[in-house]
């Protein structure tokens, strides 16, 4: 190359017959400049009926629950044997499965009726359960029925703790399908979400039983603040309990 | 079947009553809550039988029903009042078979007897805001199932009374 050779520029014409290039390399600059948002949404369309299924969702989920389960039954059976070795409580529960045989979730009086009885070993005050937590405890038995006060009955009170905040509390039915808890102090601490157990504290039931989910809270509430709380076990479509019965220990 | 046998049978259909509120039909429910089966019974028999049948009725009926339900209150003073108020008025003056008449007197029924469960349980301490909705639905659902429930009953027990004369 001669020094001293003049730049030249390219002639008009072949600028005009470029364009389209041109066009191109503006268009992957904003591909670029997007981080290939084009690209991938466009491969996410095509691919889609390529995608994992449904099915792989299902096997993953499965085994989380199974390791769950697992985890579950581990840590019920450390806490049993703990609370053995400090003799917490003198006793352990033995279930059994019982149909409901008559339900009355509405009205006056919120109670269930199940076809197993005395004759069977039920006895008042055997706490009831239902797929999701406890429902209520055992008022009265027949020589085959028994009849089960709900939690959403008014004549029910039950000691219960919001396990986040290790807040105790006392769980008053008011005849709708949701009871109160009212707190023991000013300030609880809990918030909406908060899931209520059964207290270690409380002589009636097994600690530790899920009840149910915080859904409001009132903090004005004279003289403690009270919270509206969502049972988790549903007692009007409930067709069998599980009742958990004392057994004495060797 | 002897005029005896007969009256046995539809003593025995009181029976319904506590079977009803156990069953506790999901149709015939309004918001959860179903009619007063006593009072859709016990209007008709008190109609028809006088105020002191009546009452022994609605004493029996409440003795059962109260047994089935939970805590102390109790449906004796209600239905004892109801029994023989009803009976009163089915000697007196023309007999009720309107429609209408038995909708109201079964409302007057429901009313009462919500009332005086009410009234108890606020004594006991356990009264609720919500009990005025239970109060209400039960007292319009016995009032709208009543010219069907009663009328049929009240037909049948007239028939067998009529029956039973001749």
């Amino acid at each position: 190359m001669q020094a001293g050779r003049r730049l030249r520029l390219p002639p008009l014409r072949l600028v005009l017959q470029a364009w389209p290039w041109a066009l191109l390399l503006l268009a992957l600059l904003a591909v670029r400049l997007s981080k290939g948002a084009g690209f991938a949404d466009a491969y996410a369309f095509l691919s889609r009926p390529f995608w994992p299924g449904t099915a792989q969702g299902d096997w993953v989920r499965q085994a989380q629950r199974l390791e769950d389960q697992t985890r579950l039954r581990q840590l019920s059976a450390d806490n049993a044997r703990l609370r053995e070795l400090l003799q917490l409580r003198g006793q352990s529960q033995a279930e059994r499965q019982a149909p409901v045989i008559a339900r009355e979730a509405g009205g006056w009086w919120h109670q269930l009726v199940i076809g197993q009885g005395a004759m069977q070993g039920v006895a008042p005050g055997d706490p009831v359960l239902a797929p999701g937590g406890l429902i209520g405890r055992v008022a009265s038995v027949t020589p085959t029925t028994a009849t089960v006060a709900l939690l959403t009955d008014r004549s029910s009170h039950l000691g219960v703790w919001v396990a986040r905040t290790q807040q105790h509390g006392l769980l008053t039915g008011l005849g709708t399908s949701r009871p109160v808890l009212r707190f023991l102090e000013k300030d609880p601490g809990v918030r909406p979400g908060d899931v209520v157990l059964t207290s270690p504290a409380s002589t009636l039931v097994p600690a530790n039983i899920p009840v149910g989910v915080i859904q409001s809270l009132n903090p004005f509430a004279s003289p403690a603040p009270e919270a509206v709380v969502q049972l988790i076990a549903r007692a009007d479509a409930v067709d069998w309990v599980t009742l958990l019965h004392p057994v004495a220990r060797p | 079947m002897s005029a005896a046998a007969q009256r046995l049978g539809w003593v025995a259909s009181g029976a319904l009553v506590p079977a009803l509120t156990l069953a506790s039909p999901g149709l015939l429910q309004l918001g959860g809550v179903g009619p007063a089966w006593s009072v859709l019974w016990l209007l008709p028999w008190a109609l028809v039988e006088g105020p002191g049948s009546g009452a022994l009725a609605g004493l029996a009926l409440a003795l059962v029903l109260d047994g089935l339900h939970l805590g102390p209150v109790s449906e004796i003073p209600a239905l004892v009042v109801l029994g023989w108020w009803w009976g009163r008025l089915g000697r007196k003056g023309l007999p009720i078979e309107r429609s209408f008449s038995l909708g109201l007197l079964a409302l007057l029924g429901a009313a009462l007897l919500g009332l005086s469960v009410i009234l108890q349980a606020a004594w006991l301490g356990q009264l609720t805001a919500p009990v005025l909705y239970t109060w209400l639905a039960q007292t319009l659902l016995t009032a709208l199932l009543a010219p069907m429930v009663c009328s049929l009953l009240l037909l049948a027990w007239r028939q067998r009374r009529a029956g039973a004369r001749s």
